[in-house]
């Protein structure tokens, strides 16, 4: 199913950006807004996915194929799924080339494109998850699961990606360092269980303003996961 | 018969069909590396290449599509135990029946400018497979599936060092007529043919139906045969489906022969099946040559600039005479020069001249650098402008798409140097009228060196729509009678020689008071005489608005529209403007400079400082005003009264204003300038943003920066340290995975022996991480990263 954004969340863009919603000004709410319709003008999402059945082991996940995802934290996330749907998405490389070709010309609006480009790679994800959820009536699935997340690392993005035939599909590829090309881009596991599982909040662990939150700092949350 | 004995035959060739799909089927696994099947399963390689050999298939490509060292590095095989048994099964199944060739897909990382993979790298990687494909014997390469016009010139390059093989080039594109990465078949074409591919082709991604609309844009910008190998329909996202079957297939193809393609074949989810009833389909019927002609055109990777009209180059990105351009290029401050390239785009140029010649630098290094980051950021065709043939090469070798050399001359030595270049690269050249005598004084002897050069190229093979003239503008205050044999000159070399003229323009006024005049008129002159290609300055309104009016009076702009569009809704003005930024300011109302920095009014800092000027030195603007209200913001950020956007704003606004002070800075009150801070987001991350918003806090506190990009080397950071004699360096990284190479860093600048404090910052930075890694300082935020530069340099 192709996927269209057409409006982002601008109070996420905001939290995004450093900024409380309550606190911007009328400007940068429009400065916000006329980037988030520059943005979704010129990005293609394109995404994919794949069934693969699971087998947990003493280190990790071991995926159909044979891809060992290691680590405590997605094992336990993924207790009581037999099967999960690996997917890719991204914005592709137009997102990237229109933040590249404005932090030459203005700074601020730059970094209102970066972040309005996060929250629309998550509103994809979202929309993905809806849909996949779709696919598997009657189950139950925990939260989509990322790279980085916990101790699940990088280092399988290449490999993910090849499950994914991603380059080929979606144009989707690693850096030798394990990194999303283009940028802004999301590789996860969504776990299908055949009975009900303990549903936990995203929270924080795949936010794209992890790092610099304001709220995460002064110990809170903003409440958007 | 040979391949290129098969492609002078009036009938279609016959390719064969998908491979990875054919392998699943036989019973490859998910996870298992289908590179990998030629030691694995020969056994079904074999009869997988015997079942399209016997289908009627004239070119086999052997199982090498992802044998490169990228992709083989995870499954512990070189390319040396792969390629060899892979060629040998298909040559076994071919049996003399068909032909064999060395299949090359995608490395599987991306290249710069989206990724990392360097461009030189890129051509390494195919070179080992090419080399070692050569050894065991192929016929020809097919360089396939790709999506990045740079990696096809990456892999064609490969080929073309390393062997005299013919060569199929095919990208894969998406419905829009793109690749992912937004490269068109028209660019793919005039920059494929010009590098000396025998084939251009599509193949993957889409189905037969959707064809047609490429291969009609393909055949618009190459004479070269073209090759079409679709997926067995549209895939079924998720799925392994495809939705046509063999007949529908073998009939959409067949369909395809009235457009005049050569090469026929599948890609993913065909079979010996859909090869069969394709040479069925195909049966009787023979390929007409259709004569194509393609029209004098330059291109980027992903804009076509046929020069059809008058183009515009845009001359700003040039050190001659510009003392700003100078210290850019001292500073390796390439931000500037894309600013100047953003400019003079915004303001209609359609090619940029690119000339970065110093004698204080390393002019192929810089030249390679700055081409690599305007591509990143413009899509505009670039003018290669340097009289040396190294770097020229060197520009070329990264330059991704169909460029112009300027320049060449009626010496021949330097036609000898630099034709075989653009030969090889297939770029357009500029050939000047004059030789080792000088500038002749007469529009004949201008027209005889003309003719030498055209003829030097057609030799070298270069098309005569490749071979642009200039004619050499000389001043007219020195001698008057030069122009009108310029542009008597100009006018035969179009007529008598049929070549695309190019002239720089702005020489003619120099010595005269109000040149903007006497520019915009020789401008107009010598366009009604047939220039194509002015050099110009296009941020000067009144040498766009004499291109503008000449298409309009010369029924080129079709209904005035591109008129219009510029000028609908001005107000009637002869007069001059400098920038376009000047006049879209908004008229400053109340507010003081001060006000204006804290909200972060962009528009109104310029006219505010201009007016402030007035009454007072610069330098008093920057102290008494600009930087206490770049300290109240900062104070209120740090604070929680204001946001990071808000702190981006002021910092902006204040920019704007120091651009304005700047101008009106004596030489030598620059040079009171504090000392420089190298700035770099370590190796192995990408993720700069950060980093750019600390370089512009920076500037505003008048700190020069020398920013080096994101994925540094630690070893480029300690030569700029060193270079620059950098008292502070700031690096970054955002990942956990390239904290490791922030410490390997600063370990090398601590090696080095250099004097220079380190401060770091990014998102999974802590203090105590920042100082067991060896950092001075750990700066949380872009304001802090301004009070350690205080604390280190003042």
């Amino acid at each position: 199913m192709p996927i269209v954004l057409t409006q982002l969340d601008t109070n996420e863009v905001l939290r995004y950006m450093g900024c409380p919603p309550e606190k911007a000004g009328e400007a940068l709410l429009s400065q916000v807004e006329d980037c988030a319709r520059e943005l979704l003008e010129v990005v293609r999402p394109r995404w994919n996915w794949r069934t693969v059945n699971l087998a947990f082991e003493e280190g990790g996940v071991r995926l159909e194929g044979g891809l060992l995802l290691p680590g405590t934290a997605l094992k336990a996330h993924l207790a009581g799924c037999d099967r999960a749907a690996l997917f890719c998405a991204t914005l592709g490389a137009e997102a990237d080339t229109l933040i590249r070709r404005t932090e030459r010309l203005d700074m601020a609006r730059a970094l209102a494109l970066d972040c309005c480009a996060s929250a629309a790679v998550e509103a994809v994800c979202d929309q993905i998850e809806t849909d996949l959820q779709g696919k598997f009536p009657g189950c139950f699935f925990p939260f989509r699961f990322s790279p980085g997340y916990g101790d699940l690392p990088l280092e399988i993005q290449g490999e993910l990606l090849d499950l994914l035939d991603a380059p080929r599909r979606v144009g989707l590829c690693a850096t030798e360092n394990h990194l999303l090309t283009p940028r802004k881009s999301v590789t996860a596991i969504l776990g299908v269980a055949a009975g009900e599982i303990e549903q936990i909040k995203r929270s924080c662990l795949g936010c794209p303003a992890q790092g610099s939150c304001h709220y995460r700092k002064a110990g809170g949350h903003c409440g958007i996961s | 018969m040979e391949f290129r004995e098969l492609l002078k035959t009036p009938d279609p060739i016959l390719l064969d069909g998908g491979m990875g799909t054919m392998l699943q089927a036989k019973g490859l696994k998910l996870g298992e590396h289908p590179e990998l099947a030629a030691l694995e399963h020969p056994d079904w390689l074999l009869e997988i290449h015997r079942a399209y050999a016997e289908a009627g298939t004239q070119i086999l490509c052997a199982n090498t599509f992802g044998a490169n060292r990228e992709k083989l590095r995870r499954t512990g095989k070189t390319v040396e135990e792969v390629i060899p048994p892979s060629v040998a099964i298909a040559r076994e199944a071919a049996a003399g029946r068909a032909l064999v060739a060395l299949d090359l897909g995608p490395t599987g990382q991306l290249l710069e400018p989206t990724g990392t993979l360097d461009f030189e790298t890129a051509v390494d990687i195919f070179a080992q497979q090419v080399k070692c494909a050569v050894a065991a014997g192929v016929d020809l390469v097919k360089i396939e599936t790709m999506t990045d016009l740079q990696e096809c010139r990456a892999a064609l390059l490969a080929v073309k060092e390393n062997s005299d093989l013919p060569v199929i080039v095919s990208l894969t594109y998406e419905e829009r007529g793109r690749t992912f990465l937004g490269h068109s078949p028209a660019c793919a074409a005039l920059t494929l043919e010009g590098m000396g591919a025998d084939v251009i082709g599509i193949n993957c991604s889409l189905g037969p139906r959707e064809m047609p609309a490429l291969v009609e844009e393909l055949a618009r910008w190459t004479t070269l045969p073209i090759s079409v190998k679709p997926n067995a329909g549209l895939p079924d996202p998720g799925g392994a489906g495809y939705d046509i079957t063999a007949d529908e297939f073998a009939q959409a193809m067949a369909d395809l022969t009235q457009l005049g393609v050569k090469l026929y074949g599948g890609c993913c989810g065909t079979t010996p099946e859909y090869i069969a009833k394709l040479k069925a389909s195909l049966a009787g019927r023979t390929i007409r040559e259709i004569p194509r002609h393609v029209p004098a055109a330059v291109c980027s990777p992903a804009k076509v600039v046929p020069i059809d009209r008058v183009r515009v180059i845009g001359e700003r990105i040039n050190p001659t005479g510009k003392k700003r351009m100078k210290e850019a290029l001292l500073r390796d401050d390439i931000d500037y020069m894309l600013l100047q390239a953003l400019e003079q785009t915004q303001a209609g140029a359609d090619i940029l001249d690119v000339n970065v010649g110093l004698p204080e630098i390393d002019e192929a290094d810089m030249m390679v650098k700055v081409v690599k980051a305007l591509q990143g950021v413009s899509d505009v065709p670039l003018q290669l402008d340097s009289t040396r043939p190294e770097v020229l090469e060197k520009a070329l070798r990264v330059y991704c798409g169909k460029a112009i050399v300027n320049s060449v001359n009626g010496d021949a030595e330097t036609l000898d140097a630099i034709l075989p270049l653009v030969k090889k690269y297939g770029a357009a050249v500029v050939g000047l009228t004059l030789d080792k005598n000088g500038i002749p004084k007469t529009a004949l002897d201008r027209l005889d060196i003309a003719r030498k050069i055209m003829n030097r190229a057609l030799n070298y093979g270069i098309r005569r729509e490749d071979v642009y003239i200039d004619c050499l503008t000389l001043t007219v205050s020195a001698e008057q009678q030069a122009a009108s044999q310029t542009l008597e000159a100009l006018h035969r070399v179009k007529k008598e020689l049929g070549l695309k003229t190019v002239l720089g323009v702005s020489n003619i006024s120099f010595g005269l008071p109000a040149r903007p005049l006497v520019n915009q008129n020789f401008l107009m002159m010598a366009m009604t005489r047939g220039l194509d290609l002015p050099i110009i300055n296009p941020n000067l309104d009144a040498m766009m608005a004499a291109v503008r009016c000449y298409h309009l009076l010369m029924n080129i702009d079709t209904e005035a529209r591109a008129y219009i569009a510029a000028y609908g809704n001005a107000s009637v003005s002869t007069s001059i403007t400098q920038a376009p930024a000047a006049q879209t300011a908004a008229p400053a109302g109340e507010r003081t400079l001060s006000q204006i920095v804290s909200a972060g009014l962009k528009g109104e800092a310029g006219p505010a400082a201009r007016r402030l000027l007035e009454t007072a030195a610069p330098m008093e603007v920057v102290d008494d005003i600009l930087i206490p209200a770049l300290d109240k913001v900062g104070a209120d950020f740090e604070a929680g009264r204001v946001f990071l956007p808000q702190l981006i704003q002021a910092a902006g606004a204040a920019q704007a204003a120091f651009d304005v002070i700047r101008e009106s800075l004596r030489p030598g009150e620059e040079a009171a300038n504090k000392a420089p801070i190298v700035l770099a987001t370590v190796k192995g991350d990408i993720h700069d943003i950060g980093k750019n918003i600390v370089k512009v806090l920076l500037e505003n506190y008048g700190y020069p920066v020398i920013d080096l990009g994101k994925d540094v080397e630690p070893a480029a950071v300690v030569e700029a340290a060193r270079k620059h004699a950098a008292p502070l360096v700031g690096l970054s990284a955002l990942m956990t995975t390239t904290l490791n190479s922030m410490e390997d860093t600063i370990r090398q600048l601590r090696q080095a022996g250099l004097p220079c404090k380190v401060v770091v910052g990014g998102a999974v930075l802590t203090a105590a991480y920042a100082q067991k890694i060896g950092a001075d300082f750990y700066a949380r935020d872009a304001k802090q990263s301004v009070d350690v530069a205080r604390q280190v340099i003042g």
